[in-house]
């Protein structure tokens, strides 16, 4: 009762003409930035954060997270129509849409992915509505140590989790560590690292660490001439599937719903992870695998709603307890504390139109995605045909203005390149940047309450264990780690590698 | 031995490291007690290395280096030749002259018409210009030229 009362105060929030505006403005431009391949939700919410600095917590949280849902809706449409992925979470859409699309059946293909993304978004909203706020009441009851150890097991979660090798994961999350030490030590004044350079004094931003690694990485990779694709013009009378491809889909759905609302609670790329799984997950308990990659309506259905169940469920550990589960939710939080909201257990208590108001805004935003896919998809396909030649400069130009108005410094412009730098080799080695974002993310925090935990033990590292939610933590972070460890030496091809495989085989095609 | 993709990040991870630690002298260790604002920093540079040594040891299953294509590098560079120079110039000659001059280098570059090119990268560095400081009161860099 309780919480349907506070749902209330949210949709009072949330149905506010100017929230709903905004709502609507970020789901418009996740949806084109979904649309476009080369920029992903990270750029979009960088580029547009700026832009939040004049409105009040609630309409910039709205906008900014209607930017990174919108862009799991948009993503589908390219990937349909072009056969090229808009989202690193799309790419298994590429397979049976565009095969759906070669069979004039774009239309459904494109109904069944919007449909599908909203029924899994609504779904995670509800699942959030009903978690988060006893989640966020049980962390107050966390202490230094607790935390530690909460930032330990995300950590090796996030190793376990990733396709990649756990000794390269963990090293990114290092690296990540490492430069979230630079600037002023906050127990002792020391200055770290900063190299009389004043700016680096507050340390590393995350905003142009992480548009560097993602969005110019990402250009500099992309060179045009290989950004080619024939734009496939759905016809609109043909939006409405057949009655046997809705039953075909309605299981798939259904599962992709909680299979990505249960990936994304856990750190790491969990919307693109989600997408992978619900695609093996479909094939399979299909009683026809034959036919995925022919064009089956499951191959669409599962992951495209398994991706925008896992970027709501994201939310969920950022709102209830203050961390990041991947590099967007580190910015959306880096949003809120800009706005002088701090995310975490606290946030119900003392922001709870912020965060009802958000919570409520995902409720209408998902309704207004619907309505904005479906109609408007010739006008997104438009989109599309602007050349890549002269899109990249664009979004060149928007990461340089995202980057230097959060600070109005040029150092921080500076840092974004020298980050694309890092991305571009990164991705030539094979090595994935999101751990690096997550490190750095993480790294004020995890050295604060590990030091804290020390001082308030006398140095003493038992307290982490005679600490009874510290200890399960912990527990937890050493059985995965060992089950890591164990694949490692028995080279092993576990669920992962075949992730991995998958992955690679595809972007190969 | 093949040197591979594992090979390389390693070493470099290690290099960084040993960097890292040979320029961390002055910051203090600190006890366990009462730990110093090197500490964390140290460890994290201590586990580089053991990362960094592990992927040494282990990266014979990753891509051989020589099979890494490089075709991307040109564009790549010259990107971020473009990107760089645009930068420095920033907050001297401000927003507008600066980003024109971006667009239409990275748009020229890629052999498009030179004339489209000037008017887009003109248009659209004006409308942004527009955009952020008269409709999103979010002022951009003026330059020297006061615009």
């Amino acid at each position: 009762m309780e919480t349907l009362d506070s749902l209330m105060l949210g949709f009072s929030v949330a149905l506010r003409p100017d929230v709903l505006w905004y709502g609507f403005l970020g789901c418009l431009v996740g949806t084109l930035v979904g649309v476009l391949p080369g920029i992903g939700p990270l750029s979009g919410i960088s580029i547009l954060l700026p832009v939040t600095f004049g409105l009040d917590a609630t309409k910039a949280i709205v906008m900014l997270a209607g930017i990174y849902y919108g862009s799991q809706y948009g993503g589908s449409t390219t990937s349909i129509l072009m056969r090229i992925p808009g989202e690193a979470s799309s790419v298994m859409t590429c397979i049976d849409g565009y095969a759906m699309a070669k069979k004039g059946r774009a239309g459904a293909a494109l109904c069944i992915a919007a449909v599908g993304s909203w029924i899994a978004g609504t779904f995670g909203v509800i699942v959030l509505t009903l978690v988060a706020p006893p989640l966020a009441n049980f962390a107050l009851r966390f202490g230094p140590p607790e935390y530690t150890a909460l930032l330990v097991l995300g950590l090796i979660f996030l190793a376990y989790m990733s396709s990649t090798s756990l000794p390269r994961t963990l090293l990114m999350a290092a690296i990540g560590l490492l430069l979230g030490t630079i600037g002023i030590d906050n127990l002792t004044g020391h200055f770290r690292y900063s190299f009389d350079i004043a700016e680096l004094g507050d340390g590393i931003g995350i905003v142009p660490v992480a548009v560097g690694l993602f969005g110019l990485g990402e250009i500099l990779s992309t060179p045009s001439a290989t950004v080619v694709g024939e734009v496939m013009a759905p016809k609109l009378r043909e939006l409405l599937p057949n009655r046997e491809e809705w039953r075909q889909s309605a299981w798939p759905i259904a599962r992709g719903s909680v299979l990505g609302f249960l990936i994304g609670l856990t750190p790491g790329s969990a919307h693109i992870i989600s997408s992978f799984l619900s695609y093996a997950v479909e094939r399979k308990l299909s009683k026809h695998p034959e036919e995925f990659g022919k064009g089956a309506v499951a191959g669409v259905a599962g992951p495209e709603s398994a991706n925008n169940a896992a970027s709501t469920g994201a939310f969920v550990p950022m709102l209830a307890l203050g961390l990041p589960t991947g590099p967007v939710t580190a910015v959306l939080m880096a949003a809120l504390i800009i706005h002088g909201v701090q995310p975490g257990p606290q946030l119900v208590n003392e922001h709870p139109d912020v965060f009802w108001g958000f919570v409520a805004s995902m409720y209408v935003g998902n309704v207004l995605l619907l309505l904005l896919n479906l109609p408007l998809v010739g006008l997104f396909v438009n989109v599309l045909r602007i050349p890549y030649s002269y899109l990249y400069p664009l979004v060149i130009m928007f990461c340089v203005i995202g980057v230097y108005t959060v600070n109005n410094s040029i150092v921080d412009v500076w840092i974004m390149l020298i980050m694309g730098v890092l991305g571009y080799f990164m991705r030539k080695l094979g090595l994935d940047p999101a751990p690096l974002v997550l490190g750095l993310v993480i790294s004020p925090t995890f050295e604060l309450s590990l030091r804290q935990s020390l001082i308030m033990s006398n140095g003493y590292w038992t307290i982490f264990f005679t600490r009874p939610i510290a200890l399960v933590l912990f527990l937890i972070a050493a059985a995965l780690l060992s089950l890591s460890a164990l694949a490692l030496i028995r080279k092993r091809v576990d669920w992962r590698a075949k992730l991995a495989e998958a992955e690679a085989g595809e972007a190969a095609q | 031995m093949t040197l591979r993709a594992d090979h390389i990040a390693g070493g470099t991870a290690i290099a960084a490291a040993l960097a890292v630690l040979a320029v961390s002298g002055d910051l203090p260790f600190g006890t366990l007690a009462f730990p110093g604002a090197g500490m964390i920093p140290k460890l994290v540079c201590a586990l580089m290395i053991l990362f960094g040594a592990t992927l040494l040891v282990r990266g014979g299953a990753s891509q051989p280096f020589s099979d890494i294509g490089w075709s991307d590098l040109p564009h790549a560079v010259r990107v971020l030749a473009i990107t760089a120079a645009s930068v420095a110039l920033y907050t001297t000659l401000g927003f507008i002259v600066t980003m024109s001059l971006m667009l239409f280098g990275l748009i020229a570059f890629e052999g498009r018409n030179l004339i489209a090119a000037t008017v887009y990268s003109v248009a659209v560095s004006l409308f942004t210009y527009g955009l952020f400081t008269i409709v999103l009161k979010s002022p951009l860099e003026q330059g020297i030229l006061g615009f």
